[in-house]
């Protein structure tokens, strides 16, 4: 276990149960190391995740208070927190895509409408992995899963020009980045900015499935095809080829420009009730 | 003791205040908007606060983050409303989350009839989610001034057991104009039986300790005890585990938690004529026990011996009023028959057990008078167009 796991997460969580090979790791050790250049001891952050790998696979692994909440909702059980805890305990959430942009796109959407500060790492795997590989909505046109062995042809939320981080822009969201696992340091900036945001952050970031993705999709589940397919489909923003599928970098930053959610409601209530009072 | 002329949307809304909820989050339906409209009024001036779901599902997800961060928070619908709770409910339930859950009931299946009273959800509030292993505590009042008290009390049950309480209401008790005193301080609280449990927070480290015992204190998140919940089995110190002896333990809890202190409920319940062993039981809860009340006392006077025994607490079922061998008549707002149901059930084979229902509208007490006396002769309960059936 090294210096950041002995400080940050419980040792009965770590080494996750994931599968060999699995990139969810590296996203989940950017979090740590983000929490941890920010300054943050165990104690300022509650921790809450979502259902599947990479709601299950990070639960309980924060040393302080954490929470998994059924699959969608989390954003509005933390929506509920963030009014309950004071302004600067820190609501992180590792979600996976299914869960942030399918089932609970509609409470995401309304997380980002209030601008409530938590900061959400949305992990793609690009489909539902951990009910054995199911195209979601963030799947590459034309990928084979147990779902689409055709090939996905479905629109969805990352095909035909459409950007699901366009609309967490437009429900009002204040700070937007995305990556794929295998961009190291500058995953860590992104989340660091995002935490620093007081606001609705999300970071998504496409991280390597070899078990389930790359095995139909790929034919293989060798961690380096599946490592090297996804940089291949990856560029920095502004260095996009025509083969890119994901641009990577700072999406949006609208950090602290708009009223914070919790802040708002507690102004308000306490200005009602001091003009109710009198 | 402040008096008003109001409806029962107010005198929940005073309750749940006066019982300490401090969190409301709604979504507007017809016949509980008015709480949520109430509530958004009265949280602010108390410093509380109101929130609005994007549905009713979120609604309840609020409460439960604003619950698991130390609120007293609570929710009201209609049976529309009540279904999306389903996936919250269960969740509340497993991490044992005090909530309170108002549901005002009106005629389905799906919308129905909307302004109009039902009692279509007996069953849908015992099984309100999925997976069973679980126990519920579900409360009925039958009028506004009721509703208050019960709101207090369903609070005061959610602390002491750590979950959710529903109290189940219909649309004549939340949107009827009714004589309602509100008590103003806390002598005036204790005279009317209100009970108050203060949120406490649990310091764990075993958050879910295998026992049935009560008043352990909730799971409440951010004041760093490495307080755990999850969706899944937990463990005692609530990490996640897929064993079913670990399941089978917190299933036990959440089942026998509430069923072995029964004690809690035992004087919730209202009994009418009852002293002389009567010759025929009438059963209901919430609104239809107002009418079949002034029934029995009018058969009274006819010389019909009959009583009337009104149900509050409905879940945990109260079996021990039906262990006497009897006849009974279930008098319920829906035309399926639910509570008639666990009557049966209760009352054993030997006890003769009838049902009349309508719904969207209230029996008549003629009606109901003439059903006694049929039953009470022995002839079979004449089919009244829709209305009356024996079931």
């Amino acid at each position: 276990m090294d210096y950041l796991a002995r400080k940050y997460l419980r040792p009965r969580k770590i080494p996750s149960t994931a599968c060999s090979g699995c990139g969810l790791g590296i996203n989940h050790k950017a979090v740590v190391q983000a929490i941890y250049e920010l300054g943050l001891e165990v104690e300022d952050v509650v921790w809450g995740t979502s259902i599947g790998c990479a709601g299950r696979q990070t639960f309980g692994t924060w040393k302080g208070d954490g929470f998994a909440g059924t699959h969608g909702r989390v954003y509005a059980i933390a929506r509920g927190l963030r009014l309950a805890l004071p302004p600067e305990k820190k609501i992180i959430l590792t979600v996976g895509d299914g869960d942030a942009f399918g089932i609970g796109l509609l409470h995401l959407i309304h997380a980002a409408r209030c601008n409530a500060d938590l900061t959400v790492i949305v992990n793609d795997n690009l489909g539902y992995m951990s009910t054995g590989g199911q195209y979601g909505w963030t799947t590459p046109y034309g990928s084979k899963t147990d779902s689409s062995p055709y090939g996905m042809f479905e629109q969805n939320l990352m095909s035909e020009g459409m950007d699901v981080l366009n609309i967490l822009r437009y429900a009002g969201a204040t700070f937007l980045a995305r990556h794929v696992s295998m961009d190291g340091y500058r995953v860590v900036e992104s989340i660091k900015k995002g935490i620093q945001n007081r606001g609705f952050s999300l970071i998504h970031i496409i991280y390597p499935c070899p078990t389930n993705f790359g095995s139909r999709e790929l034919g293989t589940r060798s961690p380096l095809k599946i490592y090297k397919w996804i940089e291949s489909k990856a560029a920095p923003l502004g260095e996009e080829k025509e083969e890119t599928l994901w641009a990577t970098g700072i999406y949006y930053d609208a950090s602290n420009s708009r009223p914070e959610f919790s802040e708002t409601i507690r102004k308000n209530i306490e200005r009602i009730r001091r003009s109710t009072a009198a | 003791m402040k008096r008003y002329l109001e409806t029962g949307n107010f005198a929940i809304t005073e309750g749940a205040i006066l019982a300490g909820c401090r969190f409301f989050a709604g979504y507007p339906i017809t016949p509980a908007t008015e709480i949520a409209e109430a509530m958004s009024r009265r949280l602010p001036q108390v410093g509380g606060i109101y929130l609005q779901g994007e549905d009713e599902c979120a609604a309840l997800h609020l409460c439960i983050g604003a619950s698991l961060g130390g609120y007293k928070a609570m929710t009201a619908t209609s049976g529309p409303g009540y279904i999306l709770y389903a996936d919250p409910y269960g969740w509340a339930i497993g991490c044992e989350i005090p909530l309170v859950i108002l549901n005002s009931g009106r005629v389905g299946p799906v919308s129905g009839i909307t302004g109009a009273p039902g009692q279509g959800e007996f069953y849908l509030t015992r099984y309100p989610t999925q997976g069973g292993n679980y126990e519920t505590i579900v409360l009925a009042p039958n009028s506004a001034q009721e509703a208050m008290a019960i709101t207090v009390e369903a609070f005061y049950l959610s602390e002491r057991f750590r979950t959710p309480v529903t109290v189940l209401a219909d649309q004549l008790i939340t949107d009827g104009f009714e004589d309602i005193s509100v008590p103003e301080n806390e002598d005036e609280m204790k005279d009317m039986g209100f009970r108050i449990w203060p949120r406490k927070i649990n310091r764990g480290p075993n958050f879910y300790p295998p026992t049935d015992e009560i008043d352990i204190p909730p799971v409440v998140l951010g004041h760093n005890t490495g307080a755990l919940c999850s969706d899944w089995t937990p463990t005692e110190e609530g990490y996640d585990i897929e064993e079913v002896e670990a399941h089978h333990k917190h299933a036990h809890r959440l089942i026998y938690k509430i069923r072995n202190h029964r004690e809690l409920f035992s004087h919730l319940h209202e009994k009418k004529f009852m002293d002389d062993d009567p010759d025929l039981i009438v059963v209901s809860y919430g609104t239809p026990s107002r009418v079949v009340n002034t029934a029995v006392a009018r058969a009274r006077q006819e010389g019909l011996k009959v009583g009337a025994l009104r149900l509050i607490n409905l879940w945990p079922f109260p079996d021990e009023h039906f262990q006497k061998r009897n006849k009974y008549l279930v008098v319920e707002l829906n035309w399926d028959g639910q509570l008639v149901r666990e009557v049966q059930r209760a009352a054993g084979k030997d006890s003769e057990v009838h049902f009349t229902g309508c719904c969207g509208e209230l029996p008549t007490v003629n009606d109901l008078i003439e059903i006694f006396e049929k039953i009470l002769k022995g002839q079979p309960l004449a089919r009244k167009g829709w209305q009356l059936e024996e079931w």
